[in-house]
């Protein structure tokens, strides 16, 4: 089957009002398509002319960028991104500026393959149905799947987050996270139809059964579309559960949340207080309403008495607001080996833009993470950007670190001692080898 | 930073003229300096230099046999070899028709120039313009200058805007061969015109340029090194110069250079010289055998002083004992024995001088290495004072030596981190396993150093003020402070 599919042709406009952006010629969609179909066979043909073969691809052309990712065989994902503009007034006469640069190809193709990874997560290969449904069926549930998903794209406010797609996990002490695994453990025994669980305490990830590349996807669904979206039917007043399949809803503390049935595996959510509990279930399981009950009857006290626990454990360990100092650096961290990620540079998880550093800051630091040759190698970059502020990377062992000082006017010897002494209060018996 | 006042190399009035580097690649701005020179001068019919060869064109027919498409073509793309080079690049008209690539023969790879030019039109189409495509690590940059397409397909670890300039650089060695004008007045004429026929031996110059690019710095820099020379041996060449040649109208540029690097620049009053114009002399200089055998007499377009037309120039090595090169430009077509009269004059007077012996001497003592110039923490540098446009460089040490290739992808990446046109930085320093980096761009001068890689953070001010302190105190040895001109 050769015949290529296009997806995604989604262009994007950002919030600023001091930005213009153009907007392509209209066109209509089965031109457009056509004419995205000649430019991506166009381009891989050329490129492949000099021995390149690579599953992403990206154009940049003057108004637009333009990225082709390979999903699978045979079929292309393409996304087209309005390059944003300023409009320049000297001598009277406006010239249109195209700022190329403040779209980052690192970012969006990231954003790209998220994409498609989310719609795997809950319909299997493009491949798979169109083997079993055919092309009809796949072009409808793409255009179902992607007209909500979309949607819930953030694209003005992708950042090197997107790079990462990291977790975040909740650090527990040593007896409260081995009361997680007690019951994980005694409610998977217990209950054979669960397969896996997840567990999961105000958006932080305390376990997880499922292989991290998986549970990678699921985070951002469960963090960015599935709790928020049922956090909003609550916030309403309205006290039933989107999914009326649980008599629940009136319970104090606990409500149960089933995730899409068509997923691989289907998935039920049990939340309570803070915390969710994600369980896996064969799909061909079916879910009965005494399964529900029995579920809850288990869970309830014992979900009850460990949340509160956590919950006293967490706000011990709060750092009193009294002792952050105003101008503290911002940091990043990742690990690639566990996908988590903290950041003090994001005020909040929704990708809403609420962030700490001036974008312009927050571009540097995806440059940083772009540039970075290996993060296999321990390296440290320190950098001064054009306004006199100071960010700093440090790469060792798979581990990221980006630092961004607040200080104006510092010199490289204070930034030096400033990130070791960083180093030494957030990332302590972590991981850096001292450079 | 307190030392921030030290500016080796710095001066009010500029040898060159000097770039913005904040533009990833300049355009544009040409002058028409030559008409206003010639009307100083004797007044005089213009415009014929410029048409004789346009005549012509049309006599070039089309009758010669058109491209061959055969079994080779597939030989060719198999074969992996070609494919796979480091860095390919291709000079199309905008009709698609072959003029220049690398490797691999033209007229074989017709098809390729009409796939890029299709990819061309077929965005243009769309109002829009192609700018680059990148995959894999490669990078595929078009430059479109009417008439012409420039290609760069780049496995290099070279940077978009670094890709383009050099892609600047050959339109205007084209250019300066045939002038712009007369480039787009020939396809104005015809647009399917061959415009190999007028290139035959420009093929040698692109490849010499392109091999030029990727190895100086210069180019990186936008600048120029100077000849090591003590200020009163270079004031006196300088004087030889303009006393020789000051009864001779119009010469506009005397220019002394050795071994690639610059001895000195005399200049008519009015009128400076660009970076960019003075590398195309140099590459000139450089893969002319010819030049070396006696005495010769070029047209020169200079694209940045004025692409509408020629200079002429006089071009000579001053002497079997002194591989020193003179070209004597001039806006005059037939002046070439006053100026061999001139040069004669001049070297002469450099003999009497000693100053042949002092370039000789010069030339036969390299660069000190940063460890024997007292830095041990440093392996390498690169030095640019804005003011003037030129560069330092000690010599090329171990670890260095023998893998040149390595220090120049290091500062190639250095450049292109601290020149990202959208968020350039101020100051760059990175510390790594083998090395650890330095870049530092002020109002006044930018500084590329390559540190040994346990070298402490806070050594590293204090070397770098040690450094520039260093280069102040010779700065009338490393950089040509003053302005000669007739």
């Amino acid at each position: 089957m050769s015949e290529k599919l296009f997806k995604n042709n989604s262009t994007y406009r950002f919030p600023e009002v001091e930005h213009s952006y153009a907007k392509p010629a209209e066109m209509d969609p089965e031109r457009q398509k056509e004419n995205i179909k000649d430019t991506i066979e166009g381009i891989i043909n050329f490129t492949g002319t000099f021995g390149v073969n690579s599953d992403i691809t990206s154009l940049h052309t003057q108004k637009t960028r333009q990225l082709f990712l390979e999903v699978e065989k045979n079929f292309w994902m393409v996304m087209i991104l309005n390059i944003p503009t300023v409009t320049k007034v000297k001598d009277g006469a406006s010239t249109v500026e195209y700022l190329e640069d403040d779209i980052q190809d690192k970012v969006y193709e990231s954003v790209l393959r998220q994409t498609y990874l989310m719609y795997r997560l809950f319909w299997n290969t493009f491949q798979h149905t169109l083997d079993k449904d055919g092309l009809d069926a796949l072009k409808t549930r793409l255009e179902q799947f992607y007209s909500a998903y979309l949607k819930t794209l953030k694209l003005a406010h992708a950042d090197i987050l997107n790079i990462f797609c990291g977790i975040q996990y909740l650090p527990l002490d040593k007896l409260t996270f081995l009361k997680v695994q007690c019951l994980i453990n005694s409610l998977e025994c217990d209950f054979p139809k669960i397969l896996q669980t997840a567990f999961l305490y105000n958006d932080h990830l305390i376990w997880s059964g499922v292989e991290p590349s998986d549970m990678q996807i699921l985070y951002q669904y469960l963090v960015g579309t599935l709790l928020p979206a049922n956090l909003e039917v609550e916030l309403q007043g309205g006290s039933m559960p989107r999914n009326s399949l649980s008599p629940f809803g009136a319970l104090k503390h606990g409500r149960f949340i089933t995730g899409p049935t068509n997923l691989k595996n289907a998935k039920t959510i049990g939340k309570a207080l803070s915390a969710s509990l994600c369980l896996f279930v064969n799909a061909d399981t079916e879910l009965t309403l005494d399964f529900f009950k029995d579920f809850d009857n288990y869970i309830n006290s014992k979900l009850t008495s460990l949340v509160s626990e956590i919950a006293e454990y967490c706000s011990k360990q709060v750092s009193t607001p009294s002792n952050v100092v105003e101008n503290a650096p911002k940091f990043i961290y990742f690990n690639k080996f566990n996908m988590a990620y903290k950041s003090t540079v994001h005020l909040d998880n929704k990708q809403s833009g609420n962030v700490a550093i001036s974008s312009e800051q927050l571009k540097i630091i995806a440059d940083l993470n772009s540039h970075t040759p290996t993060i296999s190698e321990s390296t440290e970059t320190m950098v001064k950007t054009l306004n006199d502020y100071w960010v700093v990377a440090k790469t060792s062992n798979y581990r990221e670190f980006y630092v961004v000082e607040q200080l104006k006017n510092a010199h490289l010897i204070d930034i030096s001692k400033d990130i070791k002494s960083l180093c030494e209060s957030e990332l302590k018996g972590i991981f850096f080898q001292p450079l | 930073m307190s030392f921030l006042e030290v500016e080796p190399g710095a001066a009010g009035e500029s040898l060159l003229l000097t770039t913005d580097t904040s533009q990833p690649f300049d355009d544009e701005q040409m002058s028409s300096s030559l008409e206003e020179i010639k009307r100083d001068g004797k007044p005089k019919e213009t415009d014929e230099s410029n048409n004789e060869n346009i005549s012509n064109v049309n006599n070039y027919d089309e009758n010669s046999s058109p491209v061959q498409t055969d079994n080779e073509e597939n030989e060719l793309i198999q074969d992996k070899k070609w494919a796979l080079m480091d860095k390919h690049i291709f000079v199309l008209s905008l009709a698609g028709k072959p003029i220049y690539s690398r490797f691999g023969n033209e007229d074989k790879l017709a098809w390729l120039f009409g796939v890029m030019q299709t990819l061309v039109s077929f965005i243009q189409s769309n109002e829009d313009d192609l700018l680059s495509i990148s995959a894999a690590g490669v990078n595929f940059v078009f430059a479109i200058k009417k008439p012409l397409i420039l290609v760069a397909v780049s496995r290099k670890q070279e940077s978009v805007p670094q890709l383009q300039s050099q892609l600047n650089y050959i339109y205007n060695q084209i250019a300066s061969i045939l002038t712009t004008s007369k480039l787009i007045k020939i396809y104005e004429q015809r647009q399917n015109y061959d415009l190999r026929r007028l290139l035959s031996g420009v093929e040698r110059l692109i490849n010499h340029l392109l091999d030029f690019c990727e190895s100086e710095p210069a180019f990186l820099l936008k600048a120029v090194q100077c000849l090591s020379l003590s200020s009163s041996v270079r004031g006196n060449i300088s004087s030889a110069i303009i006393s020789s040649c000051s009864k001779i109208k119009n010469i506009v540029f005397a220019i002394l250079l050795a071994n690639n690097k610059l001895i000195t620049l005399v200049r008519m009053k009015k009128y400076s010289l660009h970076p960019s114009d003075l590398h195309l002399i140099f590459n000139l200089v450089q893969a002319t055998e010819s030049f070396k055998t006696g005495e010769s007499w070029a047209p020169i377009c200079l694209p940045r002083f004025d692409s509408s037309g020629f200079l002429y120039g006089y071009v000579s090595y001053l002497a079997e004992d002194c591989q020193a090169c003179l070209l004597l430009l001039t806006v005059e077509r037939e002046v070439f024995h006053t100026l061999a009269e001139a040069k004669q004059r001049i070297v002469e007077k450099l003999r009497r001088n000693n100053c042949l012996e002092a370039i000789n001497d010069s030339l036969a003592k390299p660069d000190l290495s940063c460890v024997s110039s007292g830095f041990i923490e440093v392996r390498h540098y690169l030095y640019k004072a804005k003011s003037t446009a030129q560069f330092y460089q000690p010599s090329v040490s171990p670890p260095y030596n023998k893998y040149p290739q390595v220090l120049s992808n290091m500062y190639k990446r250095l450049h292109q981190r601290l020149h990202c046109p959208a968020r350039p930085l101020k100051l760059f320093f990175e510390r790594r396993a083998t090395e650890a980096i330095f870049a530092w761009d002020t109002v006044g001068f930018e500084l590329y150093i390559i540190f040994e890689p346990l070298v402490e953070t806070s050594n590293v001010v204090a070397i770098i003020t040690r450094l520039l302190n260093w280069m102040k105190e010779r700065e009338d040895n490393l950089f040509h402070l003053h302005v000669p001109t007739f």
